[in-house]
């Protein structure tokens, strides 16, 4: 023990009473976080207490490496966010909320042309105009930079083209916002307009003036940024299936929608350092972007994330405009911010891509799915964004969670002259999602089965690889299946209810951290890294760069430390803001955080723990192994009598440092195949999702109203339910969106009509349906605490639910989203003439006559039940892959068992025979290193 | 089409005094007559927990209480509310005791990014002011004209039936100076005092 420090508790003997009551007259209380002053703090549960220490804590199912370090603290229970007091009292403050003594208004100038040559900008009379500090333009960041290393194709400003109208021209720092806006129409540019196209079939032709005119990744003299063949599989014997659903599918564009527009504030401070405060998912691309486009070092630059009105995708590109303040802040020696009216974030964009899909699902005589055939196109706008991950994951995301006899996949990302599309919540996955979910729906008709019990007797089980090699660890997807449909009281409604109502269903499926950070070789650097400090003062301060945009990752993290120490979670501070002071981190994409930075928290904590047990151990006399955390306090665990303050022990552990510090990192395990492509959709682990949504259809006006919607959702396990459900019906909110009546609409010219929240429409209270939140724990074994993602995937399956229910409503497929009365009316009326139907009243309300192989496919569903179980408890270690279900031994490679089973992703040219294929005819042009250079 | 239509700048109106209490306090700035209320909130009162969303009365993030009364503050003139009372989130608060709506939609996820949040608080303290017993569909009409993108509305609502709960039994949020936990844990056979007990 420490002699030095006097205000440790219970420091010296002589100021205690041997029984440890206070002495009178003496300290009233203990120091905060020193456990108190009695010896004697409660006794842990002993239910509570994990196995390994002594106690009887039940082991969730499956091998599970976190267990141990449960103290039952935080785990679990509902949680309000670390953060929410700052933002109900209105003291969070957003990008638009910093305010920088002596700080100059920005303003950007935006093109008025889709696709425009720059001839000349003359900017002097801008400059001249008093009150005007800065004017800048392309000239001054030639520099260019994308949030994907291999395609770099933004610039802050434009270059020598305007790519669409809002494209970026120049800027102006003012000392006023009217001086600003006023300057930029003292801007002259003469433009060239050349023929811009707006049709993403259009972007597959041959083009003199192609959007973008760079290396390797340009493809020919066309508009076509990335294309993805993929065939896994029986991918011809498919085709031979009795059982066939061909849909050519049209999805229009989405906007994030988040309420905080976007909004900057760039600083030179005196040392010549730059703070840039900006609401971003990702500060640490900013980072790096910033540092390659003003060519300063990184670590001459301070990106500092405040507080995120919501992100969704839409705030992780590192943006041209925050190069703009940055430039601006620079050439005007002051602060500089920019902050964005709603239109400019519609300009800005990212949304989700507008996309035309053709899903073909083929199903065998035994009920089986013989194969998914996918062509998507993908309409990119002028960048290129997140698009080379988005062109994959259309197809590859939905390998799973069936089991499939083939995969083949043509994929195509086109530029077009729109605002760039990029990553949206459900990344890439959302919209193949819900054309292979409907198609499995219409597949189920023809063969007079349940859609509920096709799906339970061909999901792949725990423990098994798919057919393109993902490695998936736990699904509770059969216990999503088995919740919605109890819960949804699906036996008596599907098919049962009168014309006008329906009920339908849909999984989903979504990674839970990409497996590749697109920066770095995972070998030589982790995907996330937390730093723990703990001071003499007993709290913790948790240095991680994860950015909290609301999904709770910050309490998350708090969570996580809180519970391997024990410590209460205010005694857990988060520092999570700066770049200066976090370690990298990828950001707040792809599901990542709760996966990877709670996991690399937990090594960081447990790490501390050792340490302090140490100390402990050290003053008590008791080894590690045998001491408990309890609430403050370290004890031996058959006698909670013997024990020490956590205090008192990180006082002995500090003794000769003066410092407690740990870190911890978390990598991916090595995983996946060894094809071109085969990175993109891996992840450590998976989320499974399965909805059943109700709906009430007017055939008469085609109009939608959702009544009910029951989700459940297999996040491993739910760290902070209130999150979790938060996160489950705030999706189902924005899918219902995309599904009901969101739409970036453009019109004839390519001008796009809705840049604002009354016409771009958001479901308010009204529209939004009651939705039961079913929280499914598969307990990852590599997931912190068994946690899994729980922000993207419960998006997926609204849609194809509520689709498939309008279906069940008034028998009409539609295939064109969003479904807005207009069009659900003209299908409607088109499905009247064609039965010859005058009032759509008189329309026949879909049945259901099981087949024979419904009760086949119920005992399979029974067997499967059986095997996932086992195999979920590991008592059945064999390996399984997909591809057992149609016989193949799983221990041998597939293409030695099988003639026909092919696994190819370079295309022949029978493959891309199918003339009405659309992605597949972006193979037609010849890869070249440069235009108009001969192969 | 054509180049963008230049507007010449207009040497703007000498700026006047404007008057109004905000949150309590009587505050004097200078706006010109054309200021919108949302502007001179947070650039010159300093109420920063005013959002701006939208500019045009589609979000609601930037609602405040004028006079006890909803009012879109970027659709409002400053001077159409000149000399009247005009309460943001800042002034929810009781002191350092949280109003029970901002305690709700703390603790039952009412607030997520929460950058809607300051505009659903003070419509539905308004509301939950009126009307502490409020049905489901009082609330919804209440906070129609917010836009909330995180929660899906469904917590929102939750939180401002277990704030209207609050305040009918007569219970004031939690003071916010306090830790959350108990600093100082007491064990099983130690009994509670008042502080200040010296035994």
């Amino acid at each position: 023990m420490s002699k030095g420090y006097r205000q440790a508790p219970g420091g010296s003997s002589d100021k205690k009473r041997k029984d440890g009551k206070r002495t009178a007259g003496k300290q009233d209380f203990g120091v905060p976080g020193s456990g108190g002053s009695n010896p004697y703090s409660e006794l842990q549960d002993i239910e509570r207490i994990p196995n390994s220490q002594g106690g009887q804590l039940e082991q969730p199912r499956g091998p599970h490496v976190h267990d141990p370090h449960i103290t039952g603290q935080t785990i679990g229970k509902a949680t309000p966010l670390v953060d929410s007091r700052w933002k109900v009292t209105g003291q969070a403050e957003y990008g638009d909320d910093i305010r920088l003594p002596n700080e100059l208004v920005g303003r950007i100038l935006r093109s008025p042309h889709h696709y425009a040559r720059i001839v000349s900008i003359d900017t002097s009379e801008a400059e001249a105009l008093p009150g005007v500090r800065a004017v800048s333009t392309g000239m001054d960041s030639v520099n260019r930079f994308g949030v994907l290393p291999v395609t770099k194709d933004e610039h802050a400003m434009a270059q020598d083209k305007v790519r669409h109208v809002g494209d970026l021209v120049a800027c102006v720092a003012a000392e006023s916002e009217e001086i600003a806006i006023e300057a930029l129409n003292h801007i002259h540019v003469d433009y060239e307009v050349m023929e811009s196209i707006h049709d993403m079939e259009d972007g597959l032709l041959d083009s003199e003036n192609p959007i973008h005119d760079r290396g390797k990744y340009h493809i020919g003299e066309s508009n076509v940024q990335k294309r993805v063949f993929q065939q896994f599989g029986h991918t011809d014997a498919m085709h031979d299936a009795p059982f066939q659903s061909k849909s050519d599918w049209t999805f229009a564009g989405l906007h994030h929608g988040f309420t905080e527009p976007h909004a900057v504030v760039a600083h030179w401070d005196p040392n010549g350092r730059l703070q840039l405060y900006t609401p971003q998912q990702v500060p640490h691309y900013v980072h790096r972007a910033l540092s390659s486009v003003l060519d300063v070092p990184m670590h001459q630059i301070n990106v500092i994330r405040t507080f995120v009105g919501g992100g969704f995708g839409g705030k992780s590109d590192p943006f041209p405009h925050e190069m703009c303040a940055a430039i601006l802040a620079k050439k005007s020696g002051r602060p500089v911010r920019i902050n964005f009216d709603r239109e400019e974030v519609y300009w800005i964009n990212r949304g989700r891509h507008p996309s035309r899909i053709q899903m073909e699902v083929y199903a065998d005589e035994k009920g089986r799915i013989a194969g998914i055939e996918t062509d998507a196109l993908i309409d990119g706008g002028a960048f290129a964004s997140f698009g080379h991950v988005t062109t994959y994951y259309n197809g590859v995301l939905h390998t799973s969670p069936y089991e499939i006899g083939g995969f083949h996949y043509t994929g195509a990302r086109v530029w077009t002259n729109k605002p760039a599309s990029g990553a949206m919540r459900g990344h890439g996955a959302v919209n193949s999602r819900c054309a292979v979910e409907v198609a499995i729906d219409d597949v189920c008709e023809q063969m007079g089965v349940d859609p509920m019990t096709f799906r339970l007797a061909n999901l792949l089980p725990p423990h098994c690889r798919t057919i393109t090699g993902f490695r998936i660890t736990s699904t509770g997807m059969r216990e999503c299946l088995d919740e919605v449909r109890k819960q949804s009281g699906w036996d008596d409604k599907f098919r049962k209810m009168p014309l006008g109502r329906g009920i339908g269903v849909g999984c989903g499926f979504f990674i839970s951290g990409s497996g590749l950070p697109i920066h770095w070789d995972p070998e030589n650097f982790p995907h996330a890294t937390v730093h723990l400090q703990c001071d003499m003062d007993g709290g913790v301060t948790v240095h991680t760069g994860a950015a909290d945009i609301g999904q709770g990752s910050d309490t998350a993290v708090a969570q996580s430390v809180s519970e391997v120490l024990a410590l209460p979670l205010d005694m857990i501070r988060i520092r999570s803001r700066e770049s200066d002071t976090a370690p990298v981190d990828l950001g707040s994409y792809s599901s990542r955080v709760t996966f990877m930075n709670c996991n690399a928290a937990i090594r960081a904590a447990i790490e501390l723990r050792e340490k302090v047990l140490n100390a402990a151990w050290e003053i008590i006399g008791y080894h590690p192994d045998s001491l408990v955390l309890g609430d403050r306090r370290i004890y031996y665990k058959r006698d909670p009598a013997i024990g020490v303050s956590w205090l008192q022990a990180v006082h002995k552990a500090q003794a000769d440092t003066g410092s407690l510090i740990a870190s911890g990192a978390y990598r991916t395990p090595p995983m996946g195949g060894v094809h071109k492509g085969a990175a993109a959709g891996l992840a450590p682990a998976y989320s499974f999702s399965a909805y059943v949504a109700e709906v009430e259809v007017d055939p008469e006006t085609g109009f939608v109203r959702v009544i009910k919607a029951w989700a459940a959702h297999d996040c491993g396990k739910a760290l902070n339910p209130l999150a979790v459900e938060g996160q489950i019906i705030g999706s189902c909110h924005m899918g219902m969106g995309q599904v009901l009546s969101e739409e970036m609409r453009y019109g004839r010219t390519g001008h796009l009509l809705n840049p604002d929240l009354l016409d771009y429409k958001i479901m308010s209270v009204h529209e939004m349906p009651e939705v039961v939140p079913i929280i499914v724990e598969s307990n990852d074994p590599e997931g912190p605490f068994g946690a899994k993602e729980a922000g993207e995937g419960p998006l997926l399956p609204i849609l194809p639910a509520v689709v498939n229910a309008i279906y069940d409503a008034v028998g009409v497929r539609v295939n064109e989203l969003p479904v807005s009365p207009d069009r659900l009316y003209s299908t409607i009326e088109k499905q009247c003439r064609k039965m010859g139907i005058k009032d759509p009243l008189d329309l026949p309300n879909p049945s259901f006559e099981p087949s024979s192989l419904q009760a086949d496919l119920e005992n399979r569903a029974k067997e499967h039940a059986h095997r996932d179980l086992q195999r979920d408890l590991l008592k059945d270690r064999s390996s399984y892959v997909n591809g057992v279900l149609f016989g193949f031994d799983p221990d041998r490679p597939l293409p030695e068992q099988s003639e026909g089973w092919r696994e190819s992703v370079t295309p022949t040219p029978e493959d891309l025979a199918d003339p009405k294929k659309r992605a597949a005819r972006a193979w037609s042009h010849v890869e070249r290193r440069k235009r108009r250079d001969d192969a | 089409m054509s180049a963008p239509i230049h507007i010449p700048m207009v040497p703007s109106d000498p700026m006047e005094a404007w008057t109004a209490r905000v949150n309590g306090a009587q505050f004097t700035e200078l706006a010109h007559s054309h200021s919108i209320l949302l502007d001179v909130l947070r650039d010159h009162v300093g109420t920063l927990g005013v959002k701006r969303g939208c500019d045009m009365g589609t979000c609601g993030c930037c609602a405040v209480l004028v006079d006890g009364e909803p009012v879109l503050s970027c659709l409002t003139l400053a001077f159409e509310v000149e000399g009247k009372e005009i309460t943001t989130v800042e002034g929810l608060a009781d002191g350092h005791h949280l109003h029970p709506i901002q305690q709700c939609f703390a603790d039952h996820g009412g607030s997520q990014c929460g950058f809607c949040t300051p505009g659903f608080l003070v419509v539905s303290a308004a509301l939950l002011d009126k009307e502490p017993d409020p049905s489901e569909a009082a609330i919804k009409e209440a906070i129609e004209g917010n836009l909330c993108r995180c929660t899906g509305y469904q917590q929102i609502v939750t939180s401002i039936q277990e704030a209207g709960e609050m305040l009918r039994n007569g219970l004031t949020g939690d003071d916010r100076t306090e830790a959350a936990s108990d600093p100082h844990p007491v064990g099983p056979d130690e009994p509670t005092l008042p502080p200040g007990d010296a035994r």
